[in-house]
C-alpha cells in the first residue's frame, strides 16, 4: 500500500523531534511513507470564515493531493491534524450537498470523495504491523519505566472518527506494554490540557495542564506521554512555572510517543531530539539507561 | 514622439510599439471597464488599450512581463469565472471585461537585514498575519506567473525558508495575490524577504569571491589598470589580440588556469 | 492562439525551401557573406546608425557641430516645459541631501550609498520605483570572480569589445569594481546561481576572454532590482521614494552648482522645488525614442530624459551617436515584439528568410551588417512578411536546427525561447521565427569621471544615461555592472562631496534661460519641449479625433 505522509506545520518547526523519531521508527519498522509534495496547513487553526464549510478547504485540499500522487491512505502524528483530517474526510464521504460545494469552490482542483483513508500514526502501526511485529523488533525494553498514556481531547472527540471509542486508552497502553514499559492508568488522560488558552493565559496559570500532571503524578507514572505538539507544548514546558505558582508540587517528564517508540526500537539518542524537550527528560531516560549513542 | 521610417515601403506598417489596423484584418469588441471599444485581434490587452486611444500613466512599465505593472483581471462574457494576466502578456479576445490594478496596498514590514537568521522565527514575528492562510488558493489562482503562491506561503509556516525562496523566485510582486487574499497577506513581501534571509543566511557565502573582494581592496590590480590605461592604443590592441587566452567553455568551475598569470 | 491560417500558408514556402537548404548547410556550403566595401554600402543605406539622411548636425550646447540621431538632435536641441522667469525660486517644496533622479539599478545602489554615508535622499521616479530597463536584464551581469580572471581581463574584454573607443578610467572603474558589486549583492541577500559550496555559477559572453557572466536563474536584472528596491524600503528613515514625479528640469544655485531639480507629479499635474546638495542623475537610456521607428526591448519609460536636461546645464555627452541594435527582435506574437531572440539560434543553422523562404544574407555578418540586411530586404526589397497587427519580418527558420542537430535540439538549446513562444501556441522546432531588428541600448551619454563626477560640481551621473563606459559596442552583462558599479561610485562621491561641506546659494534657472537664448540666436524657432516623459502610441485616427486643431487645450 503506497501511504502519504502529511506532517503538519508544527511538525516540520516547532515540534521536529516529534517527526524525526516518528520517520526513524517508521523506517526501522520497515514502513515505506513519503512526504507529500505539495500540502498545507491541515485546516485546525482556521478561523477567519462564519460558514464552516471554508474550514474543510484546507484538510480536503491535503486530501485530494494524496489523492492526486496515488496514495490510498494517508498518515499523520498529530492528534489535532488527524482530528482535522479525519473529519474532514468523513464529511467529502457522508454529505453529498457539501462534497458539491467544496468540489465547486475548488474547481482548480481535482474532485475528491473521501477515497482516501486518514490513519493516526498509532492506528497505522497497529493496523500495517501489529503488536506482535513490532515486539520482535524491540532492542531496547522499556522495562522499569512507568508510563501513562496521555490522550487529550482529539484523537477521540468527535466518535466518529475517534482512534478507539472515549474512556478507553488501549492503542497507546498496548502500544507502550509491548514496548516493555508498565502502564499507569489515571484520570486525567483524556481531560484537556488547556489548548490554546495559552495564547491568552500567562503561563503557569494552566490549571488544566496542573490537573493532569498531578493525577499522573500521584498514580506513580514516571513519564507522561502525548501525542499531540501543542498537548506537549502546555504539559511538558510549562511545569517549572506551574511549580513557581504551587499548581503542581512535582515535576513530571513528557514526550512524545514517538520517541519512546524510537527508544525501544534501538534508534540512536542523537535522533530523539531530545534537545528539544525539557532537560528532565534526557536525565531520566538516562537515569533508566534507555539511551543508546550512535 | 514614434518617428515614421525614412526608408518608407509603400505599404502601412506599425512602428515603434504603434499599432495599427492592416489592411483586411479583423477587428473584435472588447469591454474596458465596462465600455465597448473595437480593436484589433492579436494585440495584447496594452497595445489594444493604446490603439483605442488611452495613454498608459499606470499600469504600464517594462512591457516585456516582467516589471509587475500592468496586472489585469478580466471576465469573458457568460461565464462566472475570474482570469488574471499581465496587460502587456495578454492577447485580447472577443467579449472580454477587463480592468486593470496596477496597485494594491499591502502590508510591508521593516526590517534589517544583518539583524535577520537562518530560523523563521524572525519572518514569523515581523508578518504574524502569515498563520492567517485558509489554503483557499485563490493567492495562486491569481498568479499571473504561475507561482503556486499558497505553497510558498505554507513553506513559510512550517518554516522552510529555501521551500520558500525556491518557489517564490519567478515573483514579479505585482501584487494580485494580495488582491484575493482572505487573511489579508502581503504574500509578495513575505516571499522578499524569505528569499533575502535564505541567500545571505541559509544558501553559503561564495568564498572565492570574497578572496577576489579582499585583493581589490588592498590595491592589488591598481597598477595593472593604471598601465592599461596608459597605453597607446596600438599596445593595447596588441594586449587585446595576442594576450587573451579563451577559457574552455567545458572547463570545470575553478579548475581552469591560463598559461599567463601574472594578471591575476 | 499561434500563427494565422495567412502566416501558415506563408510558411509553406519556407518548407518548400529548407529540404535544398538543410542539404547545402550539410555540404557546409553558406549563403556569400558580404565583402567590406557591402558591407559598408549596406550600412550606410539602411543601418540606423550610418544612415545619413536621418542625421542632423546639433547647432547649440556642448556637443553643437556633433552628427546624431535626428530625434536625438531634436531633443539635445529642445527647450524647457518650464518659462524661467514665472517660477518663484524661493518657495521650496522639500529640501535634501542628494536627489536621486531615476529609480532603476543605478539610482536605487546610489541612493543606498548616499544613506550609508549619512545623507538624506530622495528618489524622483517617473513611474514606479524600479521601473527600468534593470529589471529587464535577463542574462546576467560581468565580474572577474574566478581565480583564472582578473579585473584586468576584464577590461581588455570590455575596451576591445567597444572597438578601444571607451573612456578608460570608466573601464578601469568597472573592472576593478565589478567583484565588490557581486559581493554587495549576496550580502544584501540576491540569490545568485551557485554551485553547493557557494561558488557562483559563471559562463561565457560574446567577447569574453574567461567565464565571467553571474546570474540568477533568467531573470538576473528582477533579482537585482528587488533586492537593492527592497533594502532601500527599509531604510525610510533616509531614503524617501517620490513616484510618478520625473525631474523636468535641474536647478543650479548663483555659484553654479547643481542644487537640486523641478519635479513634476504626472498625477496631479503639480510641480515642486527640490533642494539638494546633490543631485545624482540615473534616467536610463532612450529605446522609447524608437529612432527611425524601431522596435524597443526597453521599458515604457525610456526616453533621455537626463541627457536633455543635463544638456541644457552645460553637462555634453560622448558616444550618443551609438546605438545598440540587435538584428532579431520578435515581431510576432504581438505580446513579445521587440524582445531579443538570441545570436544563439542563427549560430545553430538557422537562416534567415524572405516572404518567398529565400535567404538573402549570411546568418552570421556582425550585429550591425546583419540587422541592416534584414532591413533592406523589408523595406528597400519589399520581401517582408506583413503580420496581423501589421509589423513587418523576416522568417528565422528555426526548424532547420532540429534538421541538423537531430530531434529535440531546440528545446534542449533554447529552452527560455522555446516556453515563451510555446505560451502563444508555436512551438519553434517545427515553426520559424519572425523577427526584425530592435532597438536595444544607448551606447553613448553624459560626460562623468571615474567616480561619477560631472564638469558640472554637484551633479553625478551613472548607468544608461552616461557615456563612456561601453565605447561604441557594449558587451553583454556589462550593462548590469555598469549601473551597480557607477551607482555605488555615484552615491559615494555625492556623500564625500557633501561630507566635505557644500553651502547652496540662491537657486537659478538661468542656464535655462542661457539655453534659449542659444536656441534662438541659432534659429531654432520651434523646439521640441522636452523631457518628453512618456511616449504616445495613439494611432494616427484617434489623435485626428482628438481635434487638434478645432479644439483648442
Amino acid at each position: 500500500m503506497k501511504i502519504s505522509y502529511y506532517p503538519g506545520c508544527t511538525l516540520k518547526y516547532k515540534a521536529k523531534n516529534l517527526e524525526t523519531a516518528a520517520l526513524a521508527s517508521l523506517d526501522a519498522l520497515g514502513i515505506e511513507v513519503e512526504e507529500m509534495d505539495r500540502w498545507n496547513c491541515c485546516g485546525a487553526v482556521f478561523s477567519l470564515a462564519n460558514d464552516d464549510l471554508i474550514h474543510m478547504v484546507g484538510p480536503v485540499r491535503n486530501l485530494l493531493r494524496a489523492k492526486e500522487q496515488g496514495a490510498e491512505a494517508i498518515v499523520t502524528l498529530c492528534s489535532m491534524c488527524y482530528n482535522t483530517l479525519a473529519r474532514a474526510n468523513l464529511l467529502m464521504k457522508n454529505d453529498p450537498v457539501k462534497r458539491d460545494t467544496i468540489n465547486r469552490f475548488m474547481d482548480d482542483e481535482i474532485d475528491y470523495f473521501g477515497e482516501v483513508e486518514v490513519y493516526h500514526f498509532l492506528n497505522l502501526i497497529k493496523n500495517e504491523i501489529g503488536w506482535e511485529a513490532v515486539q520482535e523488533k524491540v532492542k531496547t525494553p522499556l522495562t522499569d519505566l512507568k508510563v501513562a498514556s496521555y490522550y487529550g481531547c482529539t484523537l477521540q472527540r468527535p466518535e466518529e472518527v475517534g482512534i478507539e471509542p472515549i474512556g478507553k486508552f488501549s492503542l497507546m497502553n498496548e502500544l507502550f506494554s509491548t514496548l516493555g514499559a508498565e502502564i499507569v492508568t489515571f484520570d486525567g488522560a483524556d481531560k484537556c490540557c488547556g489548548s490554546y488558552q495559552v495564547m491568552c493565559e500567562e503561563i503557569g496559570d494552566n490549571n488544566a495542564a496542573a490537573k493532569v500532571l498531578s493525577a499522573a503524578s500521584t498514580n506513580g507514572a514516571e513519564a507522561l506521554v502525548t501525542s499531540c505538539p501543542l498537548c506537549e507544548f502546555n504539559l511538558g514546558k510549562q511545569q517549572d512555572a506551574l511549580l513557581d505558582k504551587g499548581r503542581i508540587t512535582e515535576t513530571l517528564p513528557t514526550l512524545y510517543f514517538t520517541q519512546l517508540l524510537a527508544i525501544s526500537l534501538g534508534i540512536a539518542s542523537e535522533e530523539l531530539g531530545l534537545e528539544l524537550n525539557d532537560a528532565q527528560v534526557a536525565q531520566l531516560l538516562e537515569s533508566k539507561k534507555l539511551l543508546v549513542a550512535a | 514622439m514614434c518617428e515614421t521610417n525614412t526608408t518608407k515601403p509603400d505599404f502601412k506598417v506599425a512602428t515603434g510599439d504603434r499599432a495599427i489596423l492592416p489592411e483586411g484584418a479583423k477587428t473584435i469588441p472588447i469591454y474596458v471597464m465596462g465600455k465597448k471599444y473595437e480593436v484589433p485581434e492579436t494585440l495584447t490587452i496594452m497595445k489594444a488599450m493604446e490603439y483605442a486611444g488611452f495613454q498608459f500613466l499606470r499600469g504600464a512599465g517594462c512591457r516585456g512581463g516582467i516589471c509587475g505593472a500592468c496586472p489585469t483581471v478580466y471576465r469573458m462574457a457568460g461565464d462566472y469565472k475570474l482570469h488574471f494576466g499581465l496587460a502587456c502578456q495578454t492577447v485580447v479576445e472577443p467579449e472580454m471585461y477587463l480592468a486593470q490594478i496596477p496597485f494594491f496596498p499591502a502590508n510591508r514590514a521593516s526590517y534589517d537585514i544583518k539583524d535577520m537568521s537562518a530560523a523563521a522565527d524572525a519572518i514569523h514575528a515581523l508578518y504574524p498575519e502569515v498563520f492567517r492562510c485558509v489554503a483557499c488558493n485563490l493567492c495562486t489562482k491569481a498568479c499571473p506567473m504561475d507561482v503556486k503562491v499558497m505553497d510558498y506561503i505554507a513553506a513559510i509556516k512550517q518554516g522552510q525558508i529555501e521551500k520558500a525562496a525556491r518557489i517564490s523566485f519567478d515573483c514579479i510582486q505585482c501584487g494580485l495575490c494580495s488582491s484575493r487574499c482572505m487573511g489579508e497577506i502581503p504574500q509578495y513581501h513575505i516571499a522578499q524577504l524569505a528569499r533575502r534571509v535564505f541567500a545571505r543566511y541559509i544558501q553559503p557565502q561564495a568564498e572565492h569571491l570574497r578572496k577576489r573582494a579582499e585583493d581589490i581592496e588592498a590595491g592589488k590590480y591598481d597598477q595593472m589598470l593604471d598601465d592599461l590605461s596608459s597605453m597607446d592604443k596600438d599596445a593595447l590592441e596588441k594586449c587585446y589580440v595576442e594576450g587573451r587566452e579563451r577559457e574552455p567553455d567545458m572547463a570545470e568551475p575553478g579548475s581552469w588556469q591560463p598559461q599567463e598569470t601574472k594578471y591575476l | 492562439m499561434g500563427y494565422t491560417p495567412e502566416l501558415k500558408e506563408l510558411i509553406k514556402r519556407v518548407e518548400a525551401t529548407r529540404p535544398e537548404r538543410v542539404a547545402m548547410a550539410r555540404r557546409n556550403e553558406h549563403y556569400p557573406a558580404l565583402s567590406m566595401a557591402e558591407r559598408k554600402e549596406v550600412l550606410s543605406k539602411f543601418h540606423p546608425d550610418y544612415q545619413e539622411d536621418a542625421k542632423k548636425t546639433v547647432r547649440v550646447g556642448p556637443n553643437k557641430g556633433d552628427v546624431f540621431q535626428e530625434t536625438v538632435a531634436n531633443l539635445l536641441e529642445s527647450r524647457s516645459v518650464i518659462r524661467p522667469e514665472k517660477v518663484d525660486l524661493q518657495r521650496i517644496d522639500q529640501e535634501t541631501d542628494v536627489l536621486v533622479i531615476g529609480g532603476g539599478g543605478a539610482g536605487t545602489s546610489a541612493a543606498i550609498m548616499a544613506a550609508d554615508a549619512g545623507c538624506k535622499v530622495i528618489i524622483a521616479n517617473k513611474l514606479r520605483h524600479g521601473d527600468s530597463n534593470t529589471i529587464m536584464a535577463e542574462g546576467g551581469i560581468q565580474a572577474a570572480t574566478q581565480e583564472c580572471d582578473s579585473p584586468y581581463y576584464h577590461y581588455l574584454d570590455t575596451i576591445g569589445g567597444g572597438h578601444f573607443s571607451n573612456q578608460r578610467d570608466l573601464v578601469a572603474a568597472l573592472a576593478k569594481d565589478a567583484p565588490l558589486s557581486i559581493a554587495w549583492l549576496e550580502s544584501l541577500g540576491m540569490m545568485f546561481n551557485k554551485y553547493e559550496d557557494g561558488r557562483t555559477v559563471v559562463r561565457h559572453c560574446g567577447g569574453s576572454s574567461r567565464k565571467r557572466l553571474q546570474s540568477a536563474g533568467d531573470m538576473t536584472g528582477a533579482e537585482i532590482m528587488r533586492v537593492i528596491r527592497d533594502e532601500a524600503r527599509n531604510r525610510q528613515d533616509m531614503i524617501t521614494v517620490m513616484e510618478f514625479s520625473p525631474a523636468v528640469e535641474l536647478l543650479l544655485d548663483s555659484e553654479g552648482k547643481c542644487s537640486g531639480a523641478i519635479l513634476f507629479n504626472m498625477e496631479t499635474r503639480e510641480y515642486s522645488i527640490i533642494k539638494a546638495k546633490a543631485v545624482v542623475m540615473a534616467t536610463g537610456g532612450f529605446g522609447r525614442l524608437h529612432v527611425k521607428g524601431f522596435a524597443t526591448t526597453n521599458h515604457y519609460g525610456a526616453t533621455m530624459d537626463g541627457v536633455v536636461m543635463a544638456y541644457r546645464a552645460g553637462v555634453g555627452n560622448q558616444s550618443l551617436h551609438s546605438t545598440q541594435y540587435h538584428p532579431t527582435g520578435v515581431s510576432y506574437p504581438e505580446q513579445n515584439v521587440g524582445l531579443l531572440i538570441t545570436e544563439k539560434v542563427r549560430g545553430l543553422g538557422a537562416h534567415v528568410l524572405n516572404i518567398d523562404g529565400e535567404q538573402f544574407c549570411f546568418p552570421l555578418e556582425p550585429r550591425d551588417v546583419e540587422s541592416a540586411e534584414l532591413i533592406q530586404e523589408a523595406m528597400a526589397k519589399g520581401k517582408g512578411i506583413i503580420t496581423p497587427t501589421g509589423r513587418v519580418g523576416l522568417w528565422l527558420d528555426s526548424p532547420m536546427i532540429e534538421e541538423l542537430h537531430g530531434p529535440g535540439t531546440v528545446r534542449k538549446e533554447l529552452p527560455a525561447k522555446f516556453i515563451q513562444f510555446e505560451r502563444h501556441g508555436i512551438d519553434i522546432s517545427k515553426e520559424p521565427m519572425l523577427v526584425y531588428p530592435t532597438l536595444h541600448y544607448q551606447n553613448g551619454g553624459i560626460n562623468v569621471d571615474g567616480n561619477t563626477f560631472t564638469q558640472l560640481p554637484g551633479l553625478f551621473g551613472a548607468g544608461e544615461v552616461i557615456g563612456g563606459v561601453h565605447g561604441e559596442n557594449r558587451l553583454m552583462g556589462n550593462s548590469l555592472q555598469d549601473i551597480i558599479t557607477f551607482g555605488r561610485r555615484a552615491g559615494k562621491s555625492a556623500g564625500e562631496y557633501i561630507n566635505g561641506g557644500v553651502e547652496i546659494k540662491d537657486l537659478s534657472l538661468d542656464h535655462v534661460v542661457k539655453f534659449e537664448k542659444e536656441l534662438a540666436e541659432a534659429g531654432i524657432a520651434e523646439p521640441m519641449i522636452a523631457p518628453i516623459l512618456l511616449p504616445d502610441y495613439s494611432t494616427d485616427e484617434v489623435a485626428a479625433n482628438r481635434w487638434p486643431e478645432a479644439v483648442s487645450a
